[in-house]
Formats: structure tokens, C-alpha cells, sequence
């Protein structure tokens, strides 16, 4: 499995954008990949799969008009097509009065997220890592599947502005889900630039503890309950949020529980979200498909609405600072976060639990969609392990309920955050989310 | 093509596997979007590359590759027989095909005007005049006007005799009309949500819809829901259209009935089944008047084709008669689980992926009664239009939709109109609950280009035939 290196992206983005011909800016977006993925089922490996691919995408401008090709076919007439082709976009595409150009180069800091022992993660490490996290779940006569996945790629942009960036990356995956026969599931998740840190037994053991303890699950009542969530299930709902509320163009376009309400405090004071490409943790590029560098930004200051990421597009339209949050050209749905985190709290996930008088626990959800935007009301399934809350214990496990509950509302009624954090997602974009407990989450209905 | 398929099949049965086959795909999109009033995409990509699958010592393996020559497809094969060798590390029992006559042949899908070679200016002008339509509605604020087109051809050949060649093109269109105010946002698309309306089909597909035409209605009515109240909290009898209905198909029998799913190969992911093997000729899925086909046959759907990429014929199969679960989705390798061979649905989205099992068209057949009717006779209830929003649990029982608009049934009589208007169930109870399918003169396959499933993740084409149809006692109104 190999990708092509920073260098050798960087190389032939050069190559590709000295022939474009017939617009007055170009940028050059290389997009290489090799990965593999091991899945498992039935506690056996059922799927096996590597693919490598190199990617490009040419964006052409002519005045205030733009057009994109793409293709993954790197032989020099296809490369030429293209650019013709993206050049060609560009002269009949009407134009957009609001289009600034291409952005200028900016510095961008260099952090190295690449390491040789995920690129070195084979199918035979892989195969073994799913032996230790099966046999977790086998010996205690579970049934276990999930992923293990091993990842490089490598990204280049250029513009004929002078930007010029490159950057290569690793990622190691693995999930787990452990069935009991009594419809008791549990869940483990990792995730890491670094392969090496995958610790397959423990991650295999705390999916089919978790399996063992939600055996025989019970019903519940519908209504508002306490809840205390566990990182996975907190991930959803900011992940959510940033998909309809953090990008500048849905706030401008009114469509943002944001929207006119930036400096108001919607949340409660626990809750600080932030996206930050340069944090310690975070795995993606440090720069933004425009190749500009990813800024810091704070979306959520205790409680308070404080900001949105933007891209050159909406920092220009709106006359605010570009953070670096562009997607790749065209992006119809504007800027968008990629590392996002909510800030710790002091609490442990049990101490949170411990000051339930009667609540419910969620591991994680299942299938969340949005049905009111602006409210950002959500509804979606818990899944593999909801247990009742009672007088500070989880008791009895639940059967998988139901919710249709306004995550504005229910952030607005964070009463806890867990000082220990999870790092959810993939290499390209993850939250780094804490455990919370809300004082209410509306649960209206349960599965059989 | 047929050569380097050679190629590959000859290095995977020489590198030690029992069964390889190899597919070359070679794709093509073009993707246009006007939005509130700018050009937000002029997109032309392709993507062309070899994958090839491999069954050694017992196990799978697959590789791919965007290089496609002899030598390269030599690699690929070679380099899936030593992943297979791999999964044999954490083997269960080996895996055996069910048998198939080797396919040998070509098939190409309908397209009476190939849609790439319509100049990129007449398909912007159409998209401009109907976005200036859509925001001649003062409400209208933010508005979507799309076209897509897209190109495969595909080479399949297998190491037992296997060597098919097929092409065919989509063409789609969606508008969606966005009015923003008082604190909401409500949405109505044509001609329908989630991409728009799809065909195998070419330019004359798009010519049909008659976007510019329908645009100003679709623009009142996101104005009117500004104004409309939400459907009040209780039990009322449901009449969904059409569009609904084909996705209700789609999350509640569609994926339910995917041998996979049942047999927990995707539960970590999307999830199992609420149905089990034992379950084939004896649950009682539906009423009487719930009848589901899984058809690739039919011309024109998403999901038809010659030959799925296992090399299976395609075939019409009933899932559902008459209420009763008579079969499931198979592939070669889970269909000897129920006692039967493959009936063709397994498809892989690309060069890079495996086949699974990909839903073709999964049709609710039509019934006898006439639309106008239907409303006539129902007392108390909710007519809703439009997906707005979906949600299923991981053994798709308990699920959650909502639509865009819907209005009050009152004594026979289509009354106030309402917004986002939402339902819950659970599956069979609510198949169950079908006492009424439109007919056929109400029936149409609509396409839908977005189905997720697998890790890594791939996005199938599939479709589903569909009339309104009506259930009765249905929760709606919830959380409202």
C-alpha cells in the first residue's frame, strides 16, 4: 500500500497548473490515497479491501467565472484534458459578482501527521489486531464485528497566486461491536495517526463488557429524562451542529441557530466548542482546500454564540478574516469545520453518572437526521448500551429508544463535562468530544 | 479490456485462489448547481481504475488500482490473494459460491439523447431561468436549482468463464425552494428532495421535468408553509405520496430485507434485521395489499442493469406477497443460507469497492384505488408530500420521517395545510396497518442516487416503484 508523497503531489500539481492555459488564475488540488480495510463479522474477517487512487481537480477563473474538472487518470493527455476542461467550465459559467479570486499565499504551519508504522499496518498486522479484538467477544460466546482500517494520503494545492502547500498523513481506525444472544451490544471505537497505538485486546474487551452488561434489555416510558451521554454519542450531536449551524454562509443565509444571535448566550456556561486544525490531537491538514492555513476559531465560548469558519468566498463577501475552512472546489454547502472539539470539564464519566437521581445513559446513537434546522432539532436511536440511571447507578439496560430533541436546547441544559475526552471520526475530520450530562433530553418512543 | 481482466484473473488463480474476478469501470460526472441566484458548480470529473476480488484458502480478498495495464492488474491480483490469505488468519467456515452459468455478453442502458453531449451553456440556461423563477417569490430567500449526468462503462470477467461488458448513463434534476422567517426555515423540492428525480435515461429525462414550469408552485408553498401551523400531536390515517413511499420502501423493506443485513455482515455499521432467515415464507410483513418486487429488469430504473457484478443475470423477484415474506436480496455467496441461488443484487460503487448487496428496483406493485378517491374516503387524516428527513433504528424497526408539507384530511376533504409534518412506526405494524395502494395510472419508479452502506463507505444507485398509499392509526406530530 503506498501513496504518493507530499513532495510527489506537490510535483505534479506544478506540472498540471503550468498547463492550464486560458485563465487568469488556476488552482490545482492533488489528492492521493492508499488505504485498506479489514472488516469483520460473525467473529470472523468477511471483508478485506486496499485501494490506492490518485486524484485531481483543476479549478479554473476567468474574471469572475470559475469551472472545475477532475480526474484520477495521470498520463498527459488526460491531465491536459482537464485543464481544458476546467477552462472551458470557466468561459460559460456566468458570472458570480461576489467571487473574490483565488486567495495569496499565507504561512502555514508544518506538522508532521504521517508515521511509518500505519503505513506499514499490512493485512497481516490488520488480521491480527481483529484475531485479539474477536477473540474478546468469541470466548465469552459473543458475537463481535467491526473495523480495523489503515490509511496514508497525501494533499498538494497550488494556485497560480503562489500558493503552495503539501502535506501527508496517516490514520488508524478500529471499531467494535460486541452482540450478546440475549440482545445485549457494546461499542469501542480508536482512532490515531499512529497504528502502533492500537491496543486491539482492551478495545476488543471493553466492547463485550459492555455486551455482557446490556443483556435482557428493559422498556422505558417516553418523556424528558436527565441523560448522560458518553463521548461517542456527544460527537453526533456537535458534528450536527457544525453541519447546519458553523459555516458562515448558513448563518448569513439565516438558516443557523446562530443566525442574528452571534454575542447571545444560547448554551450553558459548560459548553465551549472550538475548531482547531493546530491542537495537539487533531490528525487533518493544517490548510484548508484553498491552502490556506486552518485558523483557531471559537464557535461556542461558554454558552455564548461567538463565531462561524469561513473561506475566501464568505471572508470576502462578508468582510471578515478568512479562518481557512474552505471544502474542495466547487462546494455548494460553504465552509465547513474539520476538528472540531468541546472543551473538558473536571467531572469523570461516574461522577456524572453518580448525580443522576434517575436518567438515562447513551453510548452512542444511531442514524441522526435533522428535522428542524434552526432549532437544529434531531432525532435518532441510541444504541449498544442505554441503560436506566438510578439513585447515582446504572441499573437495568434499556431496548433502543427513540429521541426528538433540539440539541440547541439540550446543550442549554449541560449540567456536567468529563475531563476525559474521545477523538471520534477519521483522519480527515474528527471531534474531540467529552462526556456530558444534560439536564433533560426528550426521548419519544422505543424499538421492540 | 478484456486482456488485462485476463491478466489479473490468470495471476489470482496462479497466486493460489479458487474463484477471482476482476472488473474494469470506467465513470463519468458532470454536476451543475445555480444557487440563490450564482453559478455554485460547473463540475466535470471521471474516474477510471481495475479492482479484483479473490477467494483464497477460504477467504476473501480485494485489491484495486487507478493504474490500469497488464502489468498493474498482474499486482492488484496478486496483492488480493495475499490479503485473502490474510482474512484466513480469522477464518469461519470457508466461503462457497452458489453456482451461476458463466455470463458472456453486453447490455446498455436507455439514453435517447446522450446528456454529455449537450452544450454545458443550454443546461445553464435552464438551470438559471429556473432558479429566477423560484425567486420570484418574495419568501424565498435561498434557493437550489441541480443537473447531474452520469457515464459507466464496466468490464466484468470472472475465472469461471465470466466476461460481460455494460454501459449506461443517469441524468438527474432537483429544485428546492428555502423560505427563511421567524425563526425557520421550511423547504419544498421538485420533483423531489435528496437529488431530485433520476433515470438511466439521457437529456430527455431532464426535458420531461419541466423544471422552469414547475418552479413558481413549489415557490408558493415553501411561502405558504412560512405561515402554517405543525400538525398537532396524535393518531391520524396517513396518505403519503408517491416519493414517500419509495423511500418508506427503501429504509423499511428495502434494507431490512438484504440477506447481509439478516445475517449480520453489516452490523457493525448500518446495522442488522429485524428479520431473520426462519423468517422467509412465514412473517407477515404487510397487509394483503403490500406486495414488493426487487426487479432489475426494468428499463430506464436505477436500478436495473444486464448483468449485477457477480455476473448474475438480472431477474424480477417477489420479497413480498400479498403481505408475506416470500424472499430476500441475495448474492452468490449468502443465498444458499435460504436454500436458493443468487438473485442478482450485487453491486459495487466503482473500481474500489466490493460488491454487497445493493437493493435494484424494490417496488411497492400498485394497487386499485384512484388518488382522488382515496382522500374521499378517508375521515380523519394527514396527506403528506416530500421527504424531509429520515431516521431508522440499527434492525430498522422503529423509524421517523418527515415530509416537507402535508395538509389535514377532514371528512373526506383535503383541509389546512401543514408543515414538516412527521410519523413514527414500527415496520411490520406499519405495513401492516396499509389498507389502500393507488394504482397504476399513480405508480412511478423514482430513482435514488444516495444509498449508503458498507465501510468503506459506497453510495448505490437504486429505485423504487411507488403510488401514494394509505395506513391507518399512525403517531404523527412528534415532539411538536
Amino acid at each position: 500500500m503506498k501513496a504518493m508523497s507530499g513532495s510527489e503531489t506537490r510535483d505534479l500539481a506544478h506540472r498540471i497548473l503550468q498547463m492550464t492555459d486560458g485563465a487568469d488564475e488556476t488552482e490545482v488540488l492533488v489528492a492521493s490515497e492508499a488505504s485498506a480495510l479489514t472488516r469483520f463479522a460473525n467473529n470472523r474477517i468477511n471483508q478485506n479491501v486496499s485501494e490506492q487512487n490518485t486524484q485531481i481537480s483543476v479549478r479554473a477563473v476567468l474574471g469572475k467565472r470559475q469551472g472545475v474538472a477532475g480526474t484520477n487518470r495521470l498520463d498527459e493527455a488526460s491531465l491536459r484534458a482537464a485543464c481544458d476542461a476546467a477552462v472551458r467550465a470557466a468561459r460559460i459559467a456566468p458570472e458570480d459578482p461576489g467571487f473574490p479570486g483565488l486567495p495569496g499565499p499565507q504561512p502555514v504551519e508544518t506538522v508532521n501527521r504521517a508515521v511509518d508504522s500505519t503505513r506499514d499496518f499490512d493485512a497481516q498486522a490488520r488480521a491480527q489486531a481483529v484475531h485479539a479484538i474477536v477473540e474478546q467477544s468469541s470466548a465469552r460466546g459473543l458475537n463481535a464485528a467491526g473495523k480495523v482500517r489503515a490509511a496514508q494520503h497525501a494533499i498538494a494545492i497550488v494556485n497560480s497566486r503562489g500558493v503552495d502547500v503539501a502535506q501527508e498523513l496517516t490514520g488508524a481506525q478500529a471499531t467494535v461491536l460486541s452482540m450478546g444472544p440475549d440482545s445485549g451490544s457494546g461499542w469501542s471505537s480508536f482512532l490515531h495517526t499512529d497504528a502502533s497505538n492500537l491496543a486491539s485486546e482492551a478495545l476488543g474487551a471493553s466492547a463485550a463488557d459492555l455486551a455482557e452488561r446490556s443483556a435482557n434489555p428493559g422498556s422505558l416510558e417516553p418523556g424528558s429524562y436527565p441523560v448522560v451521554l458518553a463521548p461517542e454519542a456527544v460527537s453526533d450531536i456537535i458534528d450536527f451542529l457544525a453541519y447546519v449551524g458553523f459555516s458562515a454562509k448558513a448563518v448569513d443565509e439565516g438558516r443557523s441557530f446562530m443566525s442574528e444571535r452571534i454575542g447571545e448566550k444560547l448554551m450553558s456556561s459548560m459548553v465551549s466548542i472550538t475548531d482547531d486544525a493546530l491542537a495537539p490531537h487533531a490528525m487533518g491538514t493544517t490548510f484548508d482546500y484553498e491552502g490556506q492555513p486552518r485558523r483557531r476559531v471559537v464557535l461556542v465560548d461558554e454558552g455564548v454564540a461567538k463565531d462561524s469558519v469561513t473561506d475566501s468566498y464568505w471572508a470576502a463577501r462578508l468582510g471578515v478574516a478568512n479562518t481557512g475552512h474552505a471544502l474542495p472546489a466547487p462546494n455548494a454547502y460553504g465552509p465547513m469545520p474539520m476538528n472540531l472539539e468541546m472543551a473538558p470539564g473536571d467531572a469523570s464519566l461516574d461522577e456524572l453518572i453518580g448525580s443522576v437521581t434517575r436518567g438515562v445513559y447513551v453510548t452512542r446513537f444511531h442514524y441522526v437526521n435533522v428535522e428542524d434546522p434552526i432549532s437544529v432539532l434531531l432525532t435518532g436511536m441510541t444504541r449498544d448500551g442505554t441503560f436506566m440511571i438510578e439513585n447515582g447507578r446504572l441499573t437495568r439496560p434499556l431496548k433502543n429508544l427513540r429521541f426528538t430533541q433540539s440539541a440547541v436546547e439540550a446543550f442549554a441544559q449541560c449540567e456536567g463535562v468529563t475531563k476525559e475526552r474521545l477523538f471520534v471520526g477519521t483522519e480527515e475530520g474528527a471531534v474531540y468530544a467529552p462526556g456530558l450530562l444534560l439536564g433533560t433530553f426528550a426521548f419519544t418512543g422505543q424499538t421492540a | 479490456m478484456k486482456e488485462i481482466i485476463s491478466a489479473a484473473l490468470d495471476a489470482a488463480v496462479s497466486a493460489g485462489a479458487s474463484y477471482a474476478d476482476a472488473r474494469i469501470i470506467d465513470v463519468a460526472r458532470e454536476e451543475l448547481e445555480v444557487a440563490s441566484g450564482v453559478v455554485e458548480a460547473v463540475e466535470r470529473t471521471d474516474s477510471f481504475g481495475i479492482g479484483v476480488r479473490a477467494i483464497c484458502d477460504g477467504a476473501w480478498g480485494f485489491a484495486s488500482s487507478s493504474l490500469v495495464t497488464p502489468d498493474e492488474a498482474i499486482r492488484v491480483a496478486r496483492e488480493a490473494v495475499a490479503i485473502a490469505k490474510a482474512s484466513a488468519i480469522v477464518a469461519g467456515p470457508p466461503v462457497i459460491l452458489t453456482l451461476v452459468e458463466p455470463a458472456v455478453g453486453t447490455w446498455t442502458g436507455p439514453c435517447l439523447i446522450d446528456p454529455f453531449t449537450v452544450p454545458v451553456e443550454d443546461k445553464l440556461a435552464l438551470l438559471v431561468a429556473t432558479d429566477e423563477a423560484l425567486r420570484k417569490q418574495p419568501e424565498v430567500s435561498i434557493t437550489k436549482a441541480h443537473l447531474g449526468f452520469y457515464r459507466e462503462h464496466k468490464w466484468f470477467g470472472s475465472s469461471q468463464g465470466a466476461f460481460t461488458e455494460q454501459s449506461w448513463v443517469e441524468s438527474g434534476a432537483g429544485v428546492t425552494a428555502y423560505a427563511v422567517g421567524g425563526g425557520e426555515v421550511v423547504s419544498r423540492s421538485y420533483p423531489t428532495s435528496h437529488g431530485g428525480g433520476w433515470q438511466q435515461a439521457g437529456w430527455e429525462f431532464i426535458e420531461g421535468l419541466d423544471l422552469v414550469g414547475n418552479a413558481p408552485r413549489i415557490a408558493l408553498q415553501a411561502a405558504q408553509l412560512l405561515d402554517a401551523p405543525y400538525v398537532e400531536a396524535g393518531t391520524r390515517d396517513l396518505i403519503i405520496d408517491a416519493s414517500q413511499v419509495a423511500l418508506q420502501v427503501h429504509e423499511s423493506i428495502g434494507h431490512p430485507t438484504e440477506l447481509d443485513r439478516v445475517l449480520g455482515e453489516e452490523a457493525a455499521f448500518a446495522g442488522t434485521s429485524f428479520v431473520a432467515l426462519e423468517d422467509v415464507g412465514t412473517l407477515r410483513y404487510g397487509s394483503e395489499h403490500v406486495t414488493v418486487t426487487a426487479d432489475a429488469t426494468i428499463p430506464g430504473s436505477l436500478g436495473s442493469f444486464g448483468w449485477d457484478d457477480e455476473g448474475v443475470p438480472a431477474q424480477r423477484d417477489f420479497i413480498i406477497r400479498e403481505g408475506l415474506l416470500t424472499g430476500l436480496q441475495t448474492s452468490r455467496e449468502t443465498a444458499a443460507s435460504i436454500g436458493r441461488t443468487s438473485n442478482g443484487c450485487m453491486r459495487a460503487d466503482g473500481w474500489n469497492r466490493i460488491p454487497l448487496i445493493r437493493m435494484t428496483t424494490i417496488s411497492l406493485e400498485p394497487g386499485t384505488w384512484g388518488f382522488d378517491d382515496l382522500i374521499a374516503d378517508t375521515e380523519h387524516g394527514l396527506y403528506a408530500e416530500t421527504n424531509n428527513s429520515w431516521s431508522i433504528d440499527d434492525k430498522r424497526l422503529n423509524f421517523q420521517f418527515a415530509c416537507e408539507i402535508g395538509w389535514e384530511i377532514e371528512n373526506g376533504k383535503l383541509g389546512r395545510m401543514v408543515k414538516n409534518p412527521n410519523y413514527t412506526g414500527m415496520s411490520p405494524q406499519f405495513w401492516g396497518s396499509c389498507d389502500a395502494v393507488c394504482s397504476r395510472d399513480h405508480w412511478q419508479v423514482w430513482g435514488l442516487p444516495n444509498c449508503g452502506k458498507g465501510e468503506p463507505m459506497q453510495v448505490a444507485h437504486v429505485a423504487h416503484g411507488a403510488s401514494p398509499a394509505r395506513f391507518r392509526d399512525v403517531q404523527v406530530g412528534v415532539g411538536r
